[in-house]
Formats: structure tokens, C-alpha cells, sequence
């Protein structure tokens, strides 16, 4: 693939429970994140077996996936904060590099 | 990847002052790195799950103040709590030995919960003890009922100046809970804090420097302060040299101090209300190290934070052997035999003895329950009910549901109080919106009350007659609270005032008769109809009418009346209203919802759809919405003129059957209203309205105290049981729910919901001082979103002391929730497999789970490694 006018940035993917999305999405904010993409009720097979998705009646216990884009100079703040946050909860985070056509919607 | 350059450091600096004043000196002590933000970030999230979600008390939720460590097995999470603020986490032995004494705990009952807690005790030889034989188990139990008392729990991390200046600590608090009640104040006080627009921090540091009662230095820091709360958090944490390893411990120890208004902070940063839980930091942190910077207190470098102070020791287990053995010992007894009879106590330390004691407590409570439930099979009912009543899940419902039943020919059903209708509702008089559903969702749905078409004149003499009342209201109170006008307001009305509280003082009953009546011809009620064309889609509409109806087990038979009853309480003068309110409502009363529900189930276009689906409404079956007053135990039936006249009959017969079982509910809940006694069911009825409308009563009604199990099933289990008001019910028929998917919505949901009500009244009655807001004759509201024991100090958590005790004895006996399920076992089994949020409760012992496959089924409890016959344990004994 031709990526000559791409610009490399970084990708986080979170996958958290409903009541730590919001500190993650915080620690978006607390970056300088221009923006993120939420999916929430999202169904998976984990360590602790498969993870329901979507509830009728509760928004709350459901799993959330937080993706953001970044330039990738802020990626070590990011997991400054992330990783004794998911210390502590239960998820799971993925880095990946990335490659967008717009790099001033990112940075 | 590399750290963040110094370059960025100024950049988002700057951008963290969002309004800050140009005119301002740059602040100091700003030089924060991208990475500590986002540690600090991560640090503040993590210890803020000490605390709980303190919702405002005009919509009070009921919440675990635990909640936040339900990951964690229950002792354990009590553990941590209680070091967390000082608190108890159980009820005290003393309270379980009065059980004891009572009967209330007995022996076989203590037996069990050893048995089950400790299961290496039951296999171990019977030892010797002065010449007598003692089992294991029997050494354990008599340490119970003899042993010494625990230490009471100590604060384990602590500020720096709770140490070295405790009055720094008390000013940090108090200037805390200043700001907090002007920040949040919502129009009871006459001046705003100005500069709210800008968020807490914003305004808070703008006015703290210009605050007279501090010393000139400090104020001089304060106005020094960085423009980000997370700056200034950084800075103050630096100066008081919080070494990094520790921040996490230290920010607990600031939101321990007082927990009410941190609880409150932290819902608040749920919503968009422009403070949460890192301003609250921000502010408590920089006051506390300008403070002791003033002072002269400078902090020691590094260093962990300051532990507990030392407390007394817990008895050893040779002390523990001594004691039992003075009891159980016939004969003077050997070293060797103290010796191994402390070995055997060592297996039980002294921590655990609150949670046998608590196993004991439930298990009788459980084990009498399950043998009352009856192994009838759920046949459909031999003849068409009159009348089928669906009621809240409300442990209230109960003992309304059983008095119907015994009038004549109903059938009745439990399912949660928003009837699967999450809505934003707007009344006919306008307003603000209310969110009517449980805090787990978001609304989905905007319904508006609008006039009736044809009967518009009606609808706008009401709304003019209610803002009238309305606007006169405001007027009063403001004259009330303005500079002079009280005066003036004195002279006018004085000379009425005086009569009208003594009436309300000594003749409440008919004076609010009369109160309610003269609103009546100042705005008279008129007929309605809700905007669910609007605000819902037809595909929206039948999916509702197919998961209601199949989630409460209502597909088979239907009555001519099928009545939705949601549920609301009448109290006055009293800050807690919405407690009594509908939990499932979001703490509002539940008639919005029911009419609502009743309404989309009339539609023909919904019902001709749930035909399709395998749901047959019978075309002469019409929905009526009610409502339950608990506090005067009288059921109304709303939206009459929606009826048609082939029904009229149906409905009169309906109404006076309720009003009877009303009487008879309330004459059974007079036995334990404080101040009431024995009754007639008509002068009881009488008794309640007038309590509803007595403004000095704190014990209008009793809530939902002794709350206890939850029981999900067909009514065959339950029906003719008298279950004294300390169940849900959630109706449910395993045969119409094959995938499971109804079963799975009720334990995500219902259960979850009664497990905060069950939490809420647990920790409000195991520590008054820091879960319960104590007693309400010294409450006073503060900026309206709690209360205040006496004038100052923190927000109160929780429920008042008049909601679970009536001053000599707990009403409510503190016990966890006990989910009852009929249902197939492998079927639970995939639910809690899939859903984390049943693993941290069934697991970690947050809720007690027992299941029958079938009516006729043994009762099994589950366990993290499979199902155990709950009877196994008996046989044993």
C-alpha cells in the first residue's frame, strides 16, 4: 500500500467497563485528544470468558471500546495515566500505529 | 515515543485556563508535565471509587456506598471501607447477640454459617477441653457468643495536617463545605456565587483569595494559584511532598473527611454541573498547603503518609481460648488443650467473626423463607381473573398485592415501577423535565402531558389556577427571605399564621383536607393525554408491549382490567420525600410511567402486532394506569375518562376492593409505625392520611425497611404467603422466556437495583455517623441538594436514623439481598457467565443466590464453583 501521503500517528483502543469509561475519555481530554470514537455494548470473548454486549435496562455494566488517534509524541503521557487505571479495572488496551490523510484533525 | 517537551508543557498549561482574567499575574508553581497530569487523572479516578454517587435528595437514589468495590468479595470491601473513613462495616455484636438473645439468631443458624464459611471446621476430630469433648464448630460458635468485641475501625491514611495541625484539617473542611453549598446552591440562597459559568475551580479561586476569615499570606497563595485544577492539585501535592507512590492513599484520606459532599461532588461529575472530583482535590489540597505553609508546618520530606494511630489490639486466639474455654469446660484445662483450642479459633480471626455472625443472620432468615415458598406449579388460573394488578417490584407492593388477593378474584403481578418506559416527562403546568426511569439508563423516550382534545378550557384553568399557587409560593418565601420585607410580612400575616400552625400542629388530618381542597377549586384537575404518538416509533411501541409483557409472565390470560400500578409517597415537611418515591423512576413518583404503559398497550395497531408476535390481548381487556400512595396505602386509579362505559362497572367494583385492601394494609402497618397502634382497617386508614399530612411526623411511613430477598417467578410461589414487606417481586415465567433473555434483563436490572436499596439501608443502619444521616429533628437543607445535621459540617450520606429504627429498636436488620430465582439452573448459569456485573455480585458474596429449575425442583444455592443443594447443609446438622 502506498502510504507516501499519509501521516503516521498513533491509535489507542480501549475496551473498559461503563463506569471507567469516563476516566478514560478524561485522560483523552487530558492529552490534547482532538476527538474519539465510542462504541458502546460491545460483546467479546475475554480472560474472564465472553462479555455480554448491549442490556436492555443497564447502560451501565455493559463493555465500552474508546478509540483515539494521536500524534504519537503524546502517546507516553497517554499510558502514564492509562496503565494504573486498567491496573485496577478490568480491560484491556491496544497501540497500534496508524496512518491518516488529515494529520491537523489529530494534533 | 518520548515524554512530553517542555514546549507542550507551556502549551496546554495556558490551555487549561479556560476563562481565566488577563489582567491576573502569571500563577505560579504551574510547571506540571503532560505525564503527572494524566497520573494524577488516573490516581483521582481510582480513589474515588471510595466513594459513592450522592445524587441530590430531591431525586434521592438509593446507592451501595461501596459500590465503587464491588469487584472486591463483600468483607473484604468492608475492610477497606471502614479503614477507608473510621467506620463500621457491620452491625456490632452486640446488635447480633441481641439477635441471639432474641431468638431472632439461633443456634442451628450459627451452626450453618460456620459450617459453610469454614468447611475444614466441621472435618476436624473433636478435641478436648477440661475432660469434655468439643467439636471445632462448637468452639467456634461459643467464641462467637463469648468472645470479646473488635477494635472500632480507625482512619488508616491521613491528611498531613489531621496529623500535625488537626484545627488546619477542620478549616480545610469547613471552607470545603462553604464553597461546595455555594457552588452547588440551586436558587435557596438569595445572592449566587458569582462566576459559576467559569466552572467550581474557576470560581472558587477567583473568590478565595478575596476571603476575609483567612490571613493575609494565605490569601496572597491562593491568588498565586495555577489556573488548572490539575496544576494546582500537582503544586499542592509537591508542597506538602506527597511522594508519588503515595498520592493515590492521600487523595482517599482528603475525600474521606467528609464523605458526604465528595459523594455529592462525585455525581456531579456525571452531569455537566462544572465540578468534579479533581476541583473538589484541587481546592481541599491547595487550601491545606497554603495552610500549613502559614503556619509553619512544613511537611517532612518523603515519607509514607501517616497510618492509623494504634489501636487496641484484637484478643489473641490463646486469650480467645481462655475465654471459651470458661464456658464450655467442665474441668480445669490443660496448656496442650488451650493450645490446640487456639489453633482452632486462629482459623476464624477476629475480623471474621462479624461476617459469621451476618452469615448466621441471613440464614434464617433465607432457610425459613425458602421453606415457606410453596412447590405449587404455575397453571394458568381456572377462570378469567376480574382484574389483573401489576405493582412495583417495591418491597411496599407486597403487602398490597396479598390483601387484593384475598378481596376476590385478582391476579397480580410485580414488575419494575418504570414499566419499561425510560422517559423524559413534561407535566401539563410545565416545569423542568423529570427523567423517569432507573439511573442505569438515559431516557429514551420525551413524552409531555397535553390536553385532552376538546377539553382545553379544563387543562388551561388548571395551569393558570397551579402557577397562581405557584407564583404565590415564590412570593411568600421571598418576602420571607429578603432584608426587610419580613417585617412587613409579619405585620400582614401574622396574625394568621399562628392559627394556621396550630391546625397543621394539632389537626393535620382535616387541615390538610382542607389545604388539598381549596388547591382543588383554584386548580381543578382536568382530563389529559400523554404524547406517545410523538414520542415514540410504532416499532419502538410493540417492542416495549413484547418485553413487558413477557418479562412479567403476562401472555396467556388477560382480564378486563389489566391495571399498571406505579407507586409514589404523600409526606410533608420532609427533605426525603423522593426516598419513598420510585427507585425505578429515578426517586419521582411512577404515574407518568404508568399511564404511559397502559396507554401504548390500548393502541389497536400495538396489540394487533403482539398478536402477530404470539402476545393475544383479548379485544374487551382494557389497561388502566393507577398509582400507590404508600404512605395512606390508597390506590388511584388514574386516567378514568379514558375508559370506556362497558367498563365502568369493572372499575367501581375495582376501586372499592382497593380501598378495602388499602384499609386492611394499613391497619397491618400501624402494628410498627411509631405512635400508632392496633387498629380497625377504617380508623387505621384514617390514622395514615393524617400522619401523610402531619408535618412534624419523621416517621410517615416505613419505606423500604427490613428489605431483604428478591424473589423472581410466577406469584404461584408466593401468593397466600404473608412475606411482611421484605421482598421484591419480580414476576417471571420461565416457559415463555426460552432464550433466557427476560430472566437475563431482570438480574442486569431489577437486581441490581434492589441490591443499591439493599446496600443503602445495610450501611445506613451499621454506621449511622458516616452512611446514615442521623436524626432528622436536627436536619436542615442545604443549597437544596441535602442536608445538614445543625448548621454546618458535612453533607449527610445516606438514610436518616428515622428510616430504620424507630429510636429503641432497628426496623431494619441489616442483612445482604437474597436473590430467589425459578428458573432452569444451567439457564442463570449462562446469564452470570456472561455478565461481569452478577459475577461481582454472586461471587464476592455482594448478593446470596438459590434456584429451583422447577416448582417442583430442591432449592440449590449457587456458589463461584457450582450449585449446592441448600438443604445439604441441614442434614449435616
Amino acid at each position: 500500500m502506498n502510504r507516501d501521503h499519509l501521516s503516521k500517528m498513533a491509535k489507542i483502543e480501549v475496551v473498559v467497563t461503563g463506569t471507567t469509561a469516563p476516566a478514560v475519555r478524561d485522560l483523552f481530554r487530558t492529552i490534547g485528544a482532538t476527538g474519539f470514537t465510542s462504541v458502546s455494548g460491545v460483546s467479546g470473548l475475554g480472560h474472564h470468558g465472553y462479555h455480554q454486549g448491549r442490556l436492555l435496562f443497564n447502560e451501565q455494566a455493559t463493555l465500552e471500546m474508546l478509540i483515539t488517534v494521536v500524534p504519537e509524541e503524546k502517546v507516553e503521557a497517554l499510558l502514564a495515566g492509562l496503565k494504573p487505571l486498567l491496573q485496577e479495572s478490568s480491560g484491556v488496551m491496544f497501540l497500534s500505529d496508524t496512518f491518516v490523510s488529515r494529520p491537523e484533525y489529530f494534533s | 515515543m518520548s515524554m512530553s517537551t517542555e514546549a507542550e508543557v507551556e502549551q496546554t498549561t495556558r490551555g487549561a485556563g479556560r476563562g481565566a482574567p488577563a489582567s491576573r499575574p502569571a500563577p505560579t508553581g504551574a510547571g506540571s508535565t503532560l505525564a503527572e497530569r494524566t497520573r494524577l487523572r488516573s490516581d483521582v479516578a481510582l480513589a474515588a471509587r471510595i466513594l459513592a454517587a450522592n445524587w441530590p435528595i430531591d431525586t434521592f437514589i438509593a446507592v451501595n456506598p461501596a459500590g465503587g468495590l464491588e469487584n472486591r468479595p463483600f468483607g473484604e470491601a468492608v475492610t477497606m471501607v471502614e479503614e477507608a473513613y473510621g467506620a463500621n462495616g457491620f452491625p456490632g455484636g452486640h446488635v447480633f447477640r441481641q439477635a441471639y438473645a432474641d431468638g431472632r439468631i439461633t443456634d442451628r443458624d450459627l451452626d450453618a454459617a460456620v459450617r459453610r464459611r469454614c468447611p475444614a471446621l466441621p472435618v476436624l476430630p473433636a478435641m478436648s477441653l477440661g475432660g469434655k469433648p468439643v467439636t471445632a464448630v462448637d468452639l467456634v460458635c461459643s467464641d462467637l457468643l463469648h468472645g470479646g468485641g473488635r477494635p472500632h475501625p480507625q482512619r488508616r491514611y491521613r491528611m498531613r495536617s489531621e496529623v500535625s495541625a488537626p484545627a488546619i484539617a477542620d478549616l480545610v473542611d469547613a471552607q470545603a463545605a462553604k464553597w461546595c453549598a455555594a457552588y452547588l446552591d440551586s436558587a435557596q440562597a438569595s445572592w449566587m456565587m458569582p462566576g459559576r459559568d467559569r466552572g467550581f475551580y474557576g470560581a472558587w479561586r477567583d473568590l478565595a483569595s478575596l476571603d476575609r476569615s483567612l490571613a493575609a499570606p494565605v490569601r496572597s497563595r491562593l491568588r498565586s494559584l495555577p489556573y488548572g485544577p490539575e496544576d494546582a492539585a500537582i503544586t499542592a501535592l509537591r508542597q506538602l511532598r506527597v511522594p508519588s507512590s503515595d498520592v493515590r492513599v492521600y487523595l482517599t484520606a482528603h475525600l474521606t473527611r467528609l464523605p458526604g459532599w465528595a459523594a455529592q461532588v462525585n455525581w456531579r461529575g456525571t452531569t455537566d454541573a462544572g465540578l468534579d472530583v479533581l476541583s473538589y482535590l484541587a481546592m481541599r489540597l491547595s487550601y491545606e498547603a497554603a495552610l500549613l505553609a502559614e503556619e509553619g508546618n512544613a511537611p517532612p520530606a518523603g515519607g509514607m503518609i501517616a497510618g492509623a494511630p494504634t489501636a487496641a489490639p484484637a484478643d489473641s486466639s490463646l486469650r480467645r481460648a481462655d475465654v471459651v474455654a470458661a464456658v464450655l469446660a467442665t474441668e480445669r484445662v490443660g496448656a496442650d488443650e488451650l493450645a490446640v483450642a487456639a489453633a482452632v479459633l486462629d482459623m476464624v480471626p477476629v475480623p471474621d467473626r462479624e461476617l459469621l455472625w451476618l452469615d448466621a443472620l441471613e440464614f434464617g432468615y433465607r432457610d425459613r423463607l425458602l421453606r415457606a415458598l410453596p412447590a405449587r406449579t404455575n397453571q394458568p388460573p381456572s377462570i378469567r381473573p376480574a382484574v389483573q394488578l401489576v405493582c412495583c417490584i417495591d418491597v411496599r407492593s407486597e403487602g398490597l398485592r396479598r390483601r387484593l388477593e384475598e378481596a376476590g378474584n385478582y391476579e397480580t403481578f410485580g414488575f419494575a415501577g418504570f414499566f419499561a418506559v425510560a422517559i423524559r416527562f413534561q407535566e401539563l403546568s410545565g416545569g423542568a423535565t423529570s427523567d423517569l426511569c432507573p439511573v442505569l439508563l438515559k431516557p429514551r423516550n420525551e413524552i409531555a402531558e397535553t390536553p385532552l382534545p376538546g377539553r382545553e378550557d379544563a387543562a388551561r384553568r388548571k395551569v393558570a389556577g397551579a402557577r397562581a399557587i405557584a407564583g404565590a409560593q415564590d412570593a411568600f418565601h421571598a418576602a420571607k427571605d429578603d432584608l426587610l420585607s419580613p417585617f412587613a410580612l409579619a405585620e400582614a400575616a401574622g396574625w394568621v399564621a399562628g392559627p394556621v400552625g396550630a391546625a397543621k400542629t394539632l389537626a393535620p388530618g382535616p387541615f390538610g383536607a382542607v389545604r388539598d381542597r381549596l388547591r382543588s377549586l383554584l386548580s381543578p384537575p382536568a382530563p389529559t393525554a400523554l404524547s406517545i404518538d410523538t414520542g415514540f416509533t410504532v416499532d419502538e411501541l410493540v417492542m416495549f408491549g413484547q418485553v413487558a409483557l413477557t418479562m412479567m409472565g403476562l401472555t396467556g390470560t388477560f382480564g378486563r382490567l389489566v391495571v399498571l400500578s406505579g407507586h409514589g409517597s404523600t409526606t410533608e415537611n420532609n427533605p426525603y420525600a423522593s426516598a419513598l418515591d420510585c427507585g425505578a423512576c429515578g426517586g419521582n413518583r411512577g404515574a407518568p410511567n404508568a399511564r404511559t404503559a397502559a396507554a401504548i398497550l390500548n393502541r389497536a395497531d400495538v396489540r394487533d402486532a403482539l398478536r402477530d408476535s404470539g402476545i393475544a390481548i383479548p379485544a374487551d381487556t382494557v389497561f388502566v394506569a393507577a398509582e400507590h400512595d404508600t404512605a395512606v396505602d390508597r390506590v388511584e386509579l388514574l386516567d378514568q375518562h379514558l375508559v370506556p362505559p362497558s367498563h365502568y362497572g369493572d372499575v367501581a367494583t375495582l376501586a372499592a376492593d382497593l380501598a378495602k385492601a388499602g384499609a386492611k394494609l394499613a391497619a397491618e402497618r400501624c402494628l410498627t409505625l411509631p405512635g400508632a397502634r392496633r387498629r380497625r382497617p377504617s380508623a387505621a386508614a384514617a390514622h395514615v392520611r393524617a400522619r401523610s399530612k402531619d408535618w412534624a411526623q419523621v416517621f410517615p411511613e416505613w419505606g423500604l425497611a427490613g428489605n431483604a430477598a428478591f424473589i423472581v417467578g410466577p406469584r404461584t410461589m408466593t401468593k397466600g404467603l404473608d412475606l411482611q414487606r421484605r421482598t421484591f417481586l419480580h414476576s417471571y415465567d420461565a416457559d415463555v422466556d426460552p432464550d433466557g433473555s427476560a430472566l437475563e434483563t431482570i438480574l442486569t436490572a431489577p437486581l441490581v437495583v434492589a441490591q443499591w436499596i439493599n446496600c443503602q439501608y445495610y450501611f445506613s443502619t451499621v454506621d449511622q455517623g458516616v452512611f446514615g444521616s442521623g436524626t432528622k429533628t436536627v436536619h436542615n437543607v442545604v443549597a437544596g441538594v441535602g442536608v445538614l445535621s445543625g448548621h454546618n459540617g458535612d453533607l449527610r450520606l445516606g438514610l436518616p436514623w428515622q428510616s430504620v429504627s424507630d429510636g429503641k429498636r432497628l426496623l431494619h436488620e441489616p442483612m445482604r439481598l437474597f436473590a430467589v430465582v425459578q428458573a432452569p439452573q444451567d439457564r442463570i448459569d449462562g446469564i452470570i457467565q456472561r455478565n461481569t456485573v452478577l459475577q461481582n455480585l454472586f461471587h464476592n458474596d455482594w448478593v446470596a443466590l438459590a434456584a429451583r429449575d422447577t416448582a417442583r425442583s430442591p432449592w440449590n444455592r449457587y456458589t463461584a464453583d457450582g450449585w449446592v443443594r441448600w438443604s445439604a447443609t441441614e442434614e449435616e446438622l
